[in-house]
């Protein structure tokens, strides 16, 4: 009922955005951009000839590409909040319990697992290591949930976890970049690009699709796993920097205020509209929109950015502290950022690369620091959302871009100085709560070392058709023609994982 | 004369009457046209089912014998003249729902129906889509004016060379009028930007304004294309074709150095190298007969494919995927043909087949480089004392030694190739790809190089790397039992990677090479002892007997030592011994190798010219025969784009079915026969025959009534209007503020840029700020980092430049705004350009916005633009008035220009450069 509510809405504001760009124009005369975040004009043609028809998507307006349009059938989710934990999780230290590797710690892997088997860093025959986390039962659903997480754990009625995930890349640039942009290589758009091009954005002061990255290092494969590819760039996310300004040259310069800027704003669109008057090209109308909206941005995002005005109970409740920069405070942004009416959150918190090189590593050392980063965060992101009435419409996906190995890393041939994992493909688990998910739910099986999936198999692509699938997107017609293709976020693969849906 | 007049009157109303009489009796309707009415017909209706993907009930309408066959219906479904027997034909309007097509969806319209029965009857033929026909020496159209000629019209008065012909046809066709002639300011800014991407120097802009000969126009385009500045503005653009960057891109993206091609471009477009040329340099310049440094550097174009040094990737992977970017980037970059599609499948719209693009890659596959990390091969341009030591060693080898020793002895110091990297070992025992970088041995190791070519090979130069002093290598043919054909002990390296020779018996043949390590001193099983960068097996340096060998082999040994040597990478071919050969990938994945395959062209094109070689020398030449017609075509609209801001076909990267047909086709292929024939392929007269038109030159004003019919202005009766490229905003500002260096060529530079852009993991790497001059180069000199490129580039519809860009969609966002806002690169020039103006013309506030104004547009101030800017200046000057503090801050430090005035001042100078006016080319 409520997203009826909010397809309403959407259709409301369509038709009443709905001016021709005659009347557009009148607006923006007046003063009154109502502007997305940005204009695509010149590039009329562009959309007319290329937008796919067979999309089923109401033609948009090119002067405003981020007005809000209407997918394919009635969404279940409005945005999504997609946490990366950029390097890789271990599966089985905390979703995939294994008392059978417990007793097989310390054997040597048997051949048949190495055979044509290609891995990142293990060489020759490596040991099995057992779990390096206890594991107990939780809620009604009894979900197996490690004890590194004991916060998440009182939320396993809440959420899906898909155990058998697998993936085609066994290095971390080119899996995320497969996870997020369908491709392993680079120049294809990301999904939060495909998103916004797809519904545009709610928030008219704020950009549609906005990344938080924490960990200190930005993820393996960089700024394209929120590229827009060749979706124009109006179309990829938006970095905002937990450190400095938010959004690059948001701040206005040293001495100048908000009145000055305002004056100088109002001035450079003054001489603009005499040049529109002299010259009568709309793309000058168009700058002055963006040079309101710019202006509004600058009080916009570092208001949604700042996480200082929350309450101390909500600070308390995500572990976020205003004072540093960390994941908590990228999650508790990511919930004020839906909240607003962003379409996609993008969070990537680098550090889960545990092979055992060194401390920061290992399964026993550095995991169990990960862990306690993310679990009260994240577990709060969802009680929080639920408390507010956001969790039904908003789709929360947690993740890596593979799994670990159930052999104890021996990189180069030789046994690492601490307890680690290579990088594994072929199972891994992910988890999934609100936006029409299925909740207290387990989903696929693995062999009993969780080497590979044995029962309901997942592909990067069917997680990613099943969450444009909740944002109400056919994966095979939400298409964009490229080099003489109508390209998709899913490539030609991908199936909606019906069985997780609720 | 009378009578003459009357004359042609006569002769023009007998034809009028004839042509008339003829259309309605003589001729009926004319035959079909496959390309264009008949093929996007079907690309729109049937393609999707029955092209090159999908081929439904067996059925494809991709190729003419195709489209003829039987499907599994087993009748013909085209037969050629009869359109009743056909089955396709039948198919459009049978009544059962499962027998009509288009299957399942809304039947094609009568008239559509009725177009292809026709078609049929006309016997089918097939035609080529336009951007594959021959490119025609097309006569310009004659513009007449009224009355036969005798009173001139709008448009024949306003034509000044045959490119306004052109265009005048479609006017009138369009029912447009073309617009007059921009004044002479707007003029020398829109020149000056598109021939150097920078915005006119006052003087300039001064010796025009006092020109009033009819040759002024002309000089001023002669000036420009004189600049060194003209080189830079081009390279920009040839930039994106060539997806050049200062790193190698994925996870650890490490620097690479490729700033030599960078400048080879500018000086290839300053010397205005013909394109045929420049395109063969860039292909092939290392298979021309005695390649110049030059030459190999140019070849660094297929060198900026992106190269990944995570650990644990496969370099084959890589590689691979580095030549398929070859192939695409070759297609889109210069043919104008979106080739990715067919290394999955048959092309679903236009006419190459998926094995055709194996054969394409097959011209690319042959050439040495393999993902290595150090990027192998290099061209190793030796300087200063090296430089002449080479020089020395050359002359004793063409003395001493035969030309083809001396030759072999020269290419390897040039570019250490033939070598065999360390990476291709396999069969490791106690050995491994460290890093999946190099080879590394441990105790009592081995591991093979498979067939090697020993053939009068008595040395091998290894490269290699190991702290151990007792290492020792065996080195045996065929099997790790097979005999030994060298034994040595290995010194410790120091530094690095050294050289070490090695003798070896001689054999014959092509043997695998096995190499066994040992020391003694490794006791530990999982240490390494030794890490390999390449082998290179060969006959030894020559010239044994000859006099002034010992001097010469010192400089040998020296030069190969050499420090300080530039290295760039560039394309090498695989020598006969190291041939790759080329598979067709199944379904475009690379671990299915189908069937083998040998360099071609797709069979839809012209074929290889006559005796060029089915190598990458003879696709250098196919790609410049001037039967190409893609080529020029492709550049030609390239060249367009950048001066009107759309190509005459608005898709650059796809001139075939599926792309934009060319607004003004005939134009397009006038310029592209002149560009060939007659101008020698030079940028420079194909530039001068544009702008010297009346097209070019028309003010840019819309009207409108202009706007209403033509608003994207398509049919060019208006001057463009285009924002300028992320590179010019930035070189404009920092132009007109006085600040930019005129400083051209070398290592990139890193100008001011916030914190936190740079965060790859895994690379030590960060942004250190250039010093000096180096703070204010043109913007193609800034370093370019593929995961973190410079943010003001990327805001301005830059891109990452991972694969090869044909245009850039521009975009009008808030984001640009807030950059040249508060960018601290524009507030910076915006201090600067106030203090020049002050400097210039006084303390006068007014005067000196004034000043400022016309230096960045070059017009005075109208009325309204004073009061506003005046109005800025005001509420500025007063907050600063009261808080001296703000006025400290926006100018940025305890200077002389610290008062409220200036920093009031400097508030409009940034408002100034933000004016769209400003942003714009007018």
């Amino acid at each position: 009922m409520h997203s009826e509510k909010r397809l309403q809405r959407e259709a409301l504001l369509r038709s009443s955005e709905w001016t021709t760009r005659r009347h557009f124009l009148k607006e923006c005369r007046a003063g009154l951009g109502m502007m997305g975040l940005g204009s695509l004009l010149g590039s009329c043609d562009w959309l007319g000839s290329k937008a796919n028809p067979s999309a089923g998507m109401a033609t948009f307006d090119p002067v405003n590409p981020m007005a809000p349009r209407i997918p394919h059938f009635t969404p279940k989710a409005k945005s999504v909040i997609y946490l990366h934990m950029a390097g890789a999780p271990s599966q089985l230290e905390l979703f995939d319990y294994k008392p059978e590797l417990q007793k097989l710690d310390g054997q040597e892997c048997p051949e048949s697992f190495l055979q044509g088997k290609k891995f990142a860093f293990i060489r020759g025959v490596p040991k099995l290591l057992g779990t390096q986390a206890s594991f107990r039962q939780h809620g009604e659903s009894g979900l197996w949930i490690s004890d590194l997480l004991p916060h998440f754990q009182t939320i396993s009625d809440e959420v899906t976890v898909v155990k058998t995930v697998m993936t085609d890349q066994f290095n971390h640039g080119p899996a995320q970049l497969l996870m997020h942009c369908g491709s392993p290589r680079l120049g294809r758009p990301s999904m939060g690009s495909w998103v916004t091009y797809g519904l545009g954005s709610e928030n008219g002061n704020l950009p549609g699709f906005i990344v938080l990255t924490s960990g200190g290092k930005n993820p393996d494969a960089g700024k394209s796993v929120w590229g827009s590819g060749f979706l124009p760039s109006v179309y990829q996310g938006v970095h905002c920097r937990s450190e400095g300004e938010p959004v690059l040259f948001l701040q206005d310069p040293e001495g100048m205020d908000r009145s000055l800027r305002k004056a100088s704003i109002d001035a450079i669109n003054e001489v603009n509209r005499v040049t529109y008057e002299e010259m009568g090209d709309p793309e000058t109308l168009s700058r002055i929109s963006q040079y309101e909206m710019a202006f509004k941005m600058q009080i916009a995002v570092p208001e949604v950015m700042n996480i200082h005005d929350e309450p101390a109970y909500i600070h308390e409740l995500y572990g976020a502290d205003p004072s540093v920069s960390s994941l908590a405070n990228n999650i508790l942004l990511s919930r004020k950022l839906v909240e607003k009416g962003v379409r996609f959150v993008q969070i990537y918190d680098w550090g889960w690369d545990t092979h055992g090189t060194g401390p920061d590593g290992a399964l026993d050392i550095g995991l169990v620091n990960k862990c306690r980063k993310v679990d009260r965060a994240m577990t709060a992101l969802i009680l929080d959302l639920k408390q507010r009435g956001l969790l039904d419409d908003t789709l929360v996906v947690w993740g890596g871009e593979f799994g670990r190995t159930p052999m104890q890393e021996n990189r180069e041939g030789k046994q690492n100085p601490f307890r680690g994992r290579d990088h594994h493909s072929d199972a891994f688990c992910m988890w999934m709560a609100g936006g029409g998910i299925k909740k207290g739910f387990s989903y696929g099986q693995t062999d009993e070392i969780g080497y590979h999936a044995v029962e309901g198999k997942v592909s990067v692509y069917d997680i990613q058709a099943t969450i444009l699938n909740q944002l109400g997107f056919d994966h095979e017609k939400l298409t964009y023609e490229f080099q003489g293709r109508p390209f998709r976020l899913t490539d030609v693969h991908g199936t909606v994982i019906r069985d997780i849906l609720a | 004369m009378i009578s003459r007049r009357f004359w042609r009157l006569e002769m023009i109303t007998a034809l009028i009457m004839a042509s008339i009489l003829g259309y309605s009796f003589l001729i009926s309707k004319p035959r079909v046209d496959f390309s264009t009415e008949v093929k996007p017909l079907l690309n729109r209706k049937c393609l999707s089912c029955h092209g090159g993907v999908r081929q439904r009930s067996g059925y494809s309408l991709l190729f003419r014998e195709e489209a003829l066959g039987k499907g599994e219906s087993g009748r013909p479904a085209i037969v050629p003249g009869d359109p009743e027997g056909s089955e396709l034909i039948r198919r459009l309007t049978a009544s059962d729902p499962e027998e009509r097509m288009p299957y399942h969806e809304s039947p094609l319209a009568k008239e559509e129906v009725e177009l292809l029965r026709r078609w049929v009857e006309e016997g089918a033929s097939w035609g080529d889509n336009w951007s594959y026909t021959p490119i025609r020496e097309i006569p310009p159209p004659t513009i007449r004016g009224w009355l036969w000629g005798l009173i001139p019209s709008v448009h024949s008065r306003w034509i000044l060379n045959d490119v306004d012909r052109f265009v005048a046809a479609k006017q009138i066709e369009h029912g447009l009028e073309p617009s007059p002639e921009a004044d002479k300011t707007a003029l020398v800014r829109r020149l000056s930007l598109d021939l150097t991407g920078l915005p006119s120097s006052p003087a300039l802009l001064q010796s025009f304004l006092q020109d009033n000969s009819p040759q002024a126009y002309e000089r001023l385009v002669d000036r420009l294309m004189a600049s060194p500045a003209f080189g830079e503005r081009w390279t920009a653009m040839w930039l994106d074709i060539a997806r050049y960057a200062d790193t190698k891109g994925y996870e650890r993206d490490d620097t690479r150095n490729i700033w030599r091609y960078r400048d080879w471009l500018i000086k290839a477009f300053n010397r205005d190298m013909p394109y045929d040329s420049f395109l063969v340099a860039q292909i092939a310049g290392d298979m021309l007969p005695k390649a110049t440094d030059e030459q190999f550097i140019a070849t660094a174009f297929h060198r900026n494919t992106m190269a990944n040094d995570e650990g644990g990737t496969d370099n084959e992977e890589f590689r691979t995927a580095a030549v398929i970017d070859r192939v695409n980037t070759t297609w889109e970059g210069i043919l104008g043909t979106t080739f990715a599609c067919v290394q999955c499948h048959s092309h679903p719209y236009d006419p190459f087949r998926h094995q055709e693009y194996y054969q394409f890659m097959a011209f690319l596959n042959d050439t040495r480089d393999e993902d290595s990390y150090a990027e192998y091969p290099l061209l190793h341009e030796y300087k200063d004392v090296d430089s002449v030591r080479f020089q020395t060693l050359k002359r004793w080898l063409a003395t001493q030694t035969s030309s083809e020793e001396a030759a072999r002895v020269v290419q390897f110091l040039r570019t250490r190739q033939p070598a065999i990297n360390s990476l291709r070992a396999d069969a490791f025992v106690n050995s491994e790809l460290s890093d999946s970088k190099w080879l590394v041995m441990r105790r009592e190791s081995s591991s093979r190089l498979a067939r090697v070519d020993l053939t009068g090979r008595s040395k091998l130069l290894i490269r290699y790397e190991t702290k151990r002093d007792d290492g020792t290598l065996t080195f045996r043919i065929d099997s790790l039992q097979g005999p030994a054909i060298a034994r040595v002990s290995l010194p410790e390296t120091s530094q690095g990677f050294q050289h070490h020779e090695v003798s070896l018996s001689q054999t014959n043949g092509v043997h695998d090479v096995y190499i066994q390590y040992q020391s003694p001193s490794l006791t530990n099983p999982n240490e390494n002892g030794i890490r390999f960068d390449w082998f290179h097996f060969y006959p030894g340096f020559p010239g044994k007997a000859q006099p002034g060998f010992d001097t010469a082999w010192a400089t040998y040994w020296n030069l190969l030592n050499s420090r300080t040597v530039e290295q760039t990478p560039v394309m090498i071919q695989n020598p006969a011994e190291m041939h790759r050969p080329t598979h067709v990938f199944v379904k475009g994945s690379w671990l299915v190798p189908g069937e083998q395959v040998t360099a071609d062209v797709p069979a839809s094109l012209p074929p290889l010219p006559k005796g060029a070689p089915k190598d990458r020398f003879g696709l250098a030449l196919w790609l410049t025969d001037p039967q190409n017609p893609l080529t020029a075509r492709t550049y030609v609209n390239r060249i367009w784009e950048q001066l009107f801001g759309v190509g005459l076909s608005e898709t650059l990267e796809d001139l075939g079915t599926q792309g934009a047909p060319p607004t003004h086709p005939e134009l397009l292929d006038y310029l592209s026969w002149h560009f060939m024939h007659r101008d020698g392929w030079s940028l420079k007269k194909l530039l001068r025959r544009i702008v010297l038109s009346a097209t070019y030159r028309q003010d840019a004003r819309v009207p409108e009534e202009a706007l209403q019919k033509d608003p994207a202005n398509r049919w060019l009766a208006r001057g463009a209007r285009v924002r300028l490229t992320a590179e010019q905003v930035r070189d404009q500002a920092l132009a007109i503020s006085g600040l930019l260096s005129t400083k051209m060529y070398g290592k990139s530079v890193m100008p001011y840029q916030p914190e936190g852009i740079w965060l790859s993991p895994y690379n030590g790497r960060s942004w250190l700020k250039s010093a000096g001059e180096d703070q204010h180069r043109r913007a193609i000199y800034t370093f370019w980092k593929r995961t973190g490129p410079y943010p003001s580039a990327i805001a301005f519809d830059g891109t990452a430049r991972e694969v090869c860009l044909s245009r850039r969609i521009r975009t009008n966002t808030p984001l640009q705004a807030l950059t040249t806002l508060n960018d601290p690169v524009y507030l910076e020039a915006a201090r600067h350009l106030i203090y020049r103006c002050q400097s210039q013309t006084g303390k006068r506030p007014d005067k000196v916005i004034e000043t400022t104004y016309r230096a960045a547009t070059g017009y005075g101030l109208t009325e309204q633009r004073r009061k506003a800017l005046d109005r800025l200046f005001r509420s500025a000057l007063a907050q600063f008035q009261q808080h001296p503090e703000k006025a400290c801050g926006m100018i940025g430090l305890q200077d002389e220009h610290n008062e409220p005035v200036t920093a009031a001042l400097v508030v409009v100078g940034n408002a100034i450069l933000n004016l769209d006016e400003v942003l714009n080319k007018n």
